[in-house]
């Protein structure tokens, strides 16, 4: 009894868990964690929701219109729109996630780390990083590609990379404060190295930036594979995408079979949207001088 | 001011060099090269000899060092070599397309701008009410809406109700101007809503951002008239961030431009970079990366300059 009075006592009750008032205070940011979380479950278990086998063409049944046995309609090759579309949030969430994770994180250490050492260090990286943040994401991620080669690991890898100079700019900006904190002195002082000051002190003083970072990315990273798809340099065909969905019959057929080309957009701007607007939240929340 | 300029010009110089330097590597560190990758991942048998004269002619067998060299007294004389698929000069590629994708650019900034400025401020005086939410749903969707879907979804559109699909060949502004803009509005708008998005944002922002300094509060209670405030006090001092946004996304445009000229079936620069990454043309891909990097460099100075015009505080000294 009495512990359960306690909290009440502290005043620990009146305040709402961090998730609850974050939903509260944050609508549109929680609309959008609700769609991720819908577009995950749908991603996850695509295999079994999905009606038709998103890959098998069916000569029988090419532009079928939306309704009946097929939702969303069929495509040239008379493939089950639905079930493409199902699949395809699988592979736009594993690219999302892995490349803006991976770019991210890199980013991060990288800028403790240019912040950490300063001087020439700090000098030469901020320079290659004002070049790289010269170009575009996408004509940056397009480089990669035509480097590395096209296939979904070298699209994660050209994906990271192009994020790697943003999340880097961002991080060493906050890093450079926290390099001045007394606790930083301290672990100096007590003789800790350079790598243990970076990790156990600098790093985790940086993650309210980091995770402001990522939100961020898994919008754009979305965004990019579909675009990179749809140009043809991204994931190859049979793998099911939404950007790929959008790339040929879909254009020329348009006028006869609209839901071809309707239905790919909607899910890449939901996904995009849901993304952005929660991370605009989380951002809000968590840091509200980054706001841009 | 002349001097500010003319060090600022020359600054850009080793900028320009360092990405040289950086492309021409990039494209070199891989294993393997064009000759392989065009000649033997075909699948067809190549024997040495052809392997070896098709690197000799590409100037492919001579010590990185002197590659280099080659590329960059090119590069002064402004000679960026000769693609390695067609054969035609780099320069002359570029050249063909960039009238097209630069009357695109500067149409999709000028409907940016006239959309963005306008419904940012509109936004921010209006905070809180509807129209301010109605803007927000705008911006916010403009920046998740792929422009490739709405380039695709307009052509359904024009399709539909106009017959009209886009044209094969372009039109000149100079031969034909009607036909020019008809052809040009539709990517121009799709490209442009994106940056609206972006810039509509920033206005927002920086609007409101002003509409709390004591001399617009000063200017209310002279009693002068909201639109005397707005423009004259207002939106005078929340222009400078606005400049920045605006100016820097031109040079990202090329971005959306490689998407939408795909839709629109449009010749130019961002098909251009697409066709060279498939072709992995290495030339014409280092030649490309240059121009836009370039773009970036030029429109950073562009800005800055502009900043000194729009705001007398800022002087060149």
């Amino acid at each position: 009894m009495a512990e359960a009075a306690l909290p009440a006592r502290i005043g620990l009750a009146v305040r709402p868990h961090p998730i609850r008032r974050f939903l509260r205070r944050y609508p549109l940011g929680a609309a959008g964690a609700s769609l991720i979380v819908l577009m995950l479950l749908l991603g996850i278990f695509s295999a079994r929701l999905a009606p038709y086998d998103p890959v098998a063409a069916d000569f029988g049944a090419q532009f079928r219109a939306p309704g009946g046995a097929h939702w969303f309609g069929t495509d040239a090759y008379g493939r089950d729109v639905l079930s493409h579309l199902l699949y395809g949030a699988r592979t736009a969430l594993v690219i999302g996630f892995s490349s803006s994770i991976l770019g991210a994180t890199i980013g991060a250490i990288v800028g403790v780390i240019s912040a950490y050492f300063a001087g020439t260090t700090d000098l030469l990286l901020q320079r290659l990083v004002d070049i790289l943040i010269s170009f575009p994401i996408i004509i940056l991620a397009m480089a990669i590609v035509a480097i590395l080669g096209s296939g979904t690991v070298n699209l994660i890898l050209a994906i990271a990379l192009s994020f790697i100079p943003r999340a880097e700019r961002v991080v060493r900006s906050s890093a450079l404060a926290v390099r001045e904190t007394v606790y930083v002195d301290a672990a100096r002082a007590i003789g800790a190295g350079h790598w243990r000051i970076i990790f156990r002190h600098m790093v985790p003083n940086v993650v309210a930036p980091y995770l402001v970072m990522l939100t961020a990315f898994l919008g754009q990273a979305i965004l990019l594979e579909a675009s990179l798809s749809f140009l043809g340099l991204g994931v190859s065909e049979p793998t099911p995408a939404w950007g790929l969905m959008l790339r040929g019959a879909a254009v020329d057929f348009v006028q006869r079979a609209p839901w071809m080309a309707i239905f790919p957009g909607v899910a890449i701007s939901l996904a995009v949207l849901a993304f952005n607007v929660f991370g605009d939240a989380l951002r809000d929340a968590l840091d509200p001088r980054l706001r841009t | 001011m002349t001097r500010y300029i003319a060090t600022r010009f020359l600054l850009m110089i080793p900028t320009l060099l360092t990405v040289a330097v950086l492309i021409f590597l990039l494209v070199r560190v891989v294993p393997g090269d064009i000759v392989e990758l065009r000649l033997v991942s075909g699948g067809s048998y190549v024997t040495r000899e052809v392997v070896e004269a098709e690197r000799a002619r590409l100037g492919l067998n001579k010590p990185l060092g002197a590659q280099f060299v080659d590329w960059m007294t090119g590069l002064v004389r402004l000679d960026f070599g000769t693609s390695m698929w067609s054969g035609a000069p780099v320069s002359q590629e570029i050249g063909l397309r960039l009238q097209l994708s630069l009357e695109l650019a500067l149409l999709a900034t000028v409907i940016a701008t006239v959309l963005a400025i306008p419904l940012g401020t509109l936004a921010a005086v209006r905070r809180g009410t509807w129209v301010d939410q109605a803007v927000q749903v705008f911006s916010v969707a403009g920046l998740a809406v792929p422009s490739f879907w709405l380039g695709i979804l307009m052509i359904l559109l024009l399709l539909g109700t106009f017959h009209w699909l886009p044209p094969l060949t372009f039109t000149p502004l100079w031969v034909n101007p009607v036909a020019n803009l008809s052809q040009l509005i539709w990517p121009a708008l799709a490209v442009g809503y994106r940056y609206s998005a972006v810039a509509s944002r920033m206005t927002r922002s920086a609007v409101l951002e002003v509409l709390r300094e004591d001399y617009v509060r000063t200017a209310w209670s002279k009693g002068l008239a909201e639109r005397v405030i707005l423009r004259k006090h207002a939106l005078r001092n929340a222009l400078l961030p606005v400049t920045t946004v605006i100016g820097l996304e031109f040079a990202f445009l090329i971005g959306g431009l490689v998407v939408t000229e795909q839709v629109f079936n449009l010749n130019g620069v961002g098909k251009l970079i697409v066709d060279a990454i498939s072709h992995r043309d290495y030339t014409l891909i280092q030649g490309l990366m240059m121009l836009v990097a370039a773009g970036y460099i030029l429109a950073n100075f562009v800005v800055d300059l502009i900043y000194g015009w729009l705001d007398p505080r800022i002087s060149y000294g």
